[in-house]
C-alpha cells in the first residue's frame, strides 16, 4: 500500500476549512447579535424589556439581542469585570452616578448626545432631571430605563391607627412618635443595614434637610467653600445618633440582611412600624406578602426646622436603573434604536402596567401609590442621588462605612465627618 | 558475508536502545508538561502580574493605569484596618485550631471504636462540609437572627432573655458568631482526616494494650494520639492557611461588618478591588496576603518539623 499522507492531509484540512468557514460566513451575514445586561430579575419586568427587545428586532430584521438578567451584587461585580477584559455588553444598566462616571472616564460609554438632539422629540418626553445621574461634562451617556424610586417612610397603617399616632411632618414630631411606639414595646424603624445603603438612606435625607443639596454638591465637586466638614453633615450625624439613642432601630439594625427580607420580616410580624426605604419596596411588599400590602402606608421624609433644605426635595433617582452603550459595541447606530425601542411610549405603558414609573412628562397614573410618588417627585425642587451611587466608588465606601459606624454609636460626627473630607481630598488629589 | 549482515541488525539494536535512553530522559518532561504549563499559566502568571499590578494606581477599566512606585505598599503599612484584617485573620487561625482539631480528634476517635453502629453518624458529621457555604452563610444568618433566629428565641423560651445577643450586628460579637460557623463547617473535614490516619491503627497494639491492663484513657493518651501526630501537623498546616485567606462564610454573613468587626484580609481585598474600584491597591492586598500566608506556612512547616523530632 502506498502511504501518501499529503493527499490525505491536503484532503483533512480541506475539510476542516470548509466546515469552519461555513457557518461563520453564514452567521456573520444573518444575524448581528447584540447583546444587553441588566439586573432586571422579576419575570413580569423582564417581559416588559423583551418586549422592547422584540420590537427592535421586528422593525430591524437581521438584529437579534441576546438579553442576560443578573442579580443586583453579582451583577455589579460581573461588569466590572466585563470592561475590565474587554468583554462588555453591548447595552448595559447602571445607576448612572459615580460607578458610570468611571466607565466614562475611561472612554468605555458611548456619548448619546447625538443621538438625542437628532430625536428632540424622543428626548423631550423625559423629566429634565432624569438625565442628571448619567450626565457628565454636559454629555448625556444613558437613558432612564425602569422606574422613578425616591426614599419615603413606609408605615403600618392599622399600628399607627392602634396607638392614635398621625405620621410626623417634622422631625421633633417623627421623635416624639419614636417616643410613643417605644412605650408600647414597638420598634420604631426597620433596619438591614449589613450593605449598608439602607443606613445611609437617613443621613442622606438629614443632610439634604438641614443643608439644602447644594452643601452636598460643593462637598462632592471640591467647589470653593465646599466641605464633607461642614456643619450640615455634623449636625446630620448628631440628629442620626440622636435617633438610634432613642431607640429609633429595631434590634439588630447593622447586621441584618436587606437582601433576604431582614427589615420586611420585623414589619410583617407587626415588631416594628416603620421603614425608610426606596418605593421599590411597594411592589417588594405586594410580591412577598400581599397581605399586609394593604396595610402600609407612606409620608416624605420629615423636614427639619430651621433647615436650609426644602421639605419637598426628595432622595432618590429617576430612573433607578439607567441603560448606555458600550464604546467596544458594534453596531452604536442600531444599539440606540434598541434602547429607543426600550424606553418609547408602548415600553412606558407596560412598564406603568408592572408599577413602573418611568420619568416621563404627563404620566397618566392610577394607582394611589404610585401617583402619590408621582406626585412628590413632580413637585419636588430637587432630586439627590443617593450618596453612594453619586460619590465616586472609593469615596462611596468611606461614607457608607463611616454612617454605619455612626448608627453603631462608635465614632462621634465629627470624627465620621473628618474621615470622609480626607478620603475626598485623597481623592481629589489623586485624579 | 555473515558478520556484514549482523553488523546492520546490531548497531540497529544500539540505535534503538540509545533512542530508549534518550525517550526515557525526556518522558518525564513530555508527561509534566501539560501540569507544569497549567501551573504557570494559570497560578504563576497571575501571581506576578498581580504582584506587578501592586505598583499601579488603577481602576481597573480602560488601559493601564499609572506606575506609582513604592506608593500602594506604603498606603498598606499605614492602613490600620488592613492590619486589623490580617489580625483578624490571625484570630480566625487560632480559633480554629484550638475549636476544630481537638473536636474532630474526639469525633474521629470515638466514631473509629463505635465502628459499626457509627455509619449514619459518619453521614451526618459529614453533612456541613458538603453545603454550599453561601447556602450555610444564608441559613445561620437566619439562625442568629437577634428578632426571629431559634437561638435568641430559646434563650428567651427559657427566661433567659438577658443573654440573647444581636450575634452578627454587634461589633464586639459577630467575629465570633462568624468563627463559630466556620468551625462548624470545617470539623467534618478534619475528622475524616483523622478518621482515615486512626484507619491505619494497627488493631492488634490495642488489642495486647488491652491485656496488659490498659484503660481507655491510656489507649487514647498513649498510643493513638501519638499515632495521630503526623496528621494533627498537616491538619494544623491546613486550618493555618485556610484561616488566613478565608472569604466566603465571612462575606456572606458579614460582609466584613458590621464597622469592620468581622472584616478579613480576603474580603477587604474584594471590598477594594470591587466596590471602591482601586484595582491598583487591591492588588497590593492581595500581594501582602500572599507574603504573609507564605511566611506563616514556612514558619510552621519547620515548627512542625523540629516537633517532630523531638516525639
Amino acid at each position: 500500500m502506498q502511504f501518501r499522507p499529503t493527499a490525505k492531509a491536503a484532503k483533512l484540512l480541506s475539510c476542516a476549512a470548509l466546515a469552519s468557514i461555513l457557518p461563520l460566513a453564514g452567521y456573520s451575514q444573518d444575524v448581528k447579535t447584540l447583546t444587553s445586561w441588566d439586573l432586571q430579575t422579576q419575570e413580569d419586568t423582564v417581559k416588559v424589556i423583551r418586549n422592547g427587545m422584540d420590537r427592535f428586532e421586528a422593525a430591524n430584521p437581521g438584529f437579534k439581542v441576546e438579553d442576560s438578567h443578573f442579580a443586583n451584587d453579582a451583577y455589579k461585580t460581573k461588569l466590572k469585570i466585563a470592561f475590565g477584559a474587554d468583554e462588555a455588553p453591548c447595552i448595559f444598566s447602571s445607576w448612572g452616578g459615580g460607578p458610570l462616571r468611571e466607565y466614562i472616564k475611561s472612554d468605555q460609554v458611548v456619548d448619546l448626545t447625538p443621538y438625542l438632539d437628532e430625536n428632540p422629540e424622543f428626548k423631550d418626553r423625559f423629566m429634565p432631571a432624569s438625565f442628571t445621574a448619567v450626565t457628565y461634562e454636559d454629555h448625556i451617556y444613558g437613558l432612564p430605563a425602569e422606574t422613578s424610586a425616591v426614599g419615603v417612610i413606609i408605615y403600618n397603617k392599622e399600628l399607627f391607627a392602634e396607638n392614635d399616632i398621625t405620621p410626623p411632618e417634622t422631625w421633633d414630631e417623627l421623635m416624639d412618635v419614636v417616643a410613643q411606639l417605644q412605650e408600647k414595646n414597638i420598634a420604631p424603624f426597620a433596619l438591614a443595614n449589613k450593605t449598608k445603603w439602607p443606613g445611609s438612606m437617613y443621613f442622606v435625607y438629614l443632610a439634604d434637610r438641614i443643608g439644602g443639596p447644594e452643601t452636598f454638591l460643593n462637598a462632592a465637586e471640591r467647589a470653593p467653600g465646599g466641605s464633607f466638614e461642614d456643619p450640615t453633615f455634623i449636625k446630620a450625624g448628631e440628629m442620626l445618633q440622636d435617633l438610634v439613642k432613642a431607640g429609633g432601630f429595631a434590634r439588630g439594625y447593622n447586621g441584618l440582611d436587606y437582601d433576604i427580607g431582614g427589615s420586611r420580616r420585623l414589619l410583617y410580624s407587626g415588631r416594628a412600624a416603620m421603614e425608610l426605604m426606596g418605593t421599590w419596596e411597594f411592589s417588594t411588599i405586594a410580591n412577598e406578602n400581599p397581605d399586609f400590602a394593604d396595610k402600609i402606608g407612606f409620608f416624605p421624609f420629615p423636614s427639619v426646622e430651621g433647615g436650609k433644605g426644602d421639605p419637598n426635595n426628595v432622595v432618590g433617582t429617576l430612573g433607578d436603573n439607567f441603560i448606555s452603550i458600550a464604546s467596544s459595541c458594534e453596531y452604536p447606530d442600531a444599539a440606540f434604536d434598541l434602547l429607543m425601542h426600550l424606553t418609547d411610549d408602548i415600553a412606558v405603558e407596560k412598564k406603568l402596567e408592572d408599577n413602573g414609573i418611568m420619568p416621563v412628562k404627563n404620566l397618566e397614573v392610577d394607582d394611589p401609590f404610585l401617583s402619590g410618588v408621582m406626585d412628590m417627585v413632580a413637585d419636588a425642587p430637587s432630586v439627590q442621588l443617593w450618596y453612594d451611587q453619586e460619590l465616586p466608588p472609593a469615596l462611596a465606601e468611606v461614607h457608607k462605612d463611616t454612617t454605619q459606624q455612626l448608627l453603631g454609636l462608635s465614632i462621634t460626627p465629627e470624627e465620621a465627618a473628618a474621615a470622609m473630607e480626607a478620603a475626598a481630598k485623597a481623592q481629589d488629589s489623586s485624579n | 558475508m555473515s558478520s556484514a549482515e549482523i553488523a546492520p541488525t546490531e548497531s540497529g539494536h544500539r540505535q534503538s536502545s540509545r533512542r530508549f535512553r534518550r525517550a526515557q530522559k525526556v518522558a518525564p518532561f513530555v508527561f509534566l508538561a501539560p501540569a507544569v504549563l497549567l501551573l504557570l499559566v494559570f497560578l504563576l502568571y497571575p501571581l506576578v502580574s498581580s504582584f506587578r499590578l501592586s505598583f499601579v494606581s488603577w481602576n481597573g477599566l480602560g488601559d493601564g493605569g499609572d506606575f506609582v512606585g513604592f506608593q500602594n505598599w506604603v498606603r498598606l503599612a499605614h492602613d490600620t484596618l488592613f492590619w486589623r484584617s490580617a489580625l483578624h485573620n490571625i484570630l480566625l487561625a487560632v480559633f480554629s485550631v484550638v475549636v476544630q482539631l481537638p473536636i474532630a480528634v474526639v469525633l474521629a476517635v470515638v466514631l473509629d471504636e463505635a465502628s459499626k453502629g457509627s455509619r449514619i453518624l459518619k453521614i451526618l458529621y459529614f453533612l456541613p462540609l458538603l453545603m454550599s457555604s453561601v447556602a450555610l452563610g444564608v441559613l445561620f444568618k437566619n439562625i442568629y437572627d437577634p428578632n426571629f433566629g431559634p437561638i435568641n428565641g430559646i434563650l428567651s423560651e427559657l427566661g433567659l432573655y438577658s443573654w440573647t445577643q444581636d450575634w452578627l450586628g454587634d461589633p464586639r460579637l459577630a467575629l465570633a458568631s462568624v468563627i463559630a460557623v466556620v468551625s462548624w463547617q470545617y470539623i467534618p473535614f478534619y475528622m475524616v482526616l483523622f478518621l482515615a490516619a486512626l484507619s491505619s491503627f494497627p488493631r492488634e497494639i490495642t488489642e495486647a494494650a488491652r491485656l496488659d491492663g490498659a484503660s481507655g484513657r491510656t489507649i487514647f493518651w498513649r498510643l493513638k494520639l501519638p499515632h495521630l501526630q503526623g496528621t494533627f501537623r498537616t491538619a494544623a498546616l491546613l486550618v493555618l492557611i485556610g484561616s488566613m485567606r478565608y472569604f466566603d462564610l465571612i462575606y456572606v454573613m458579614t460582609g466584613g461588618g458590621p464597622e469592620n468587626a468581622s472584616e478579613v484580609m480576603a474580603t477587604y481585598m474584594y471590598r477594594t478591588v470591587f466596590a471602591s474600584f482601586e484595582l491598583g491597591y487591591g492588588s497590593t492586598i492581595a500581594s501582602a496576603m500572599f507574603f504573609i500566608i507564605m511566611a506563616i506556612s514556612i514558619v510552621s512547616l519547620r515548627v512542625s518539623q523540629r516537633f517532630e523530632t523531638e516525639v
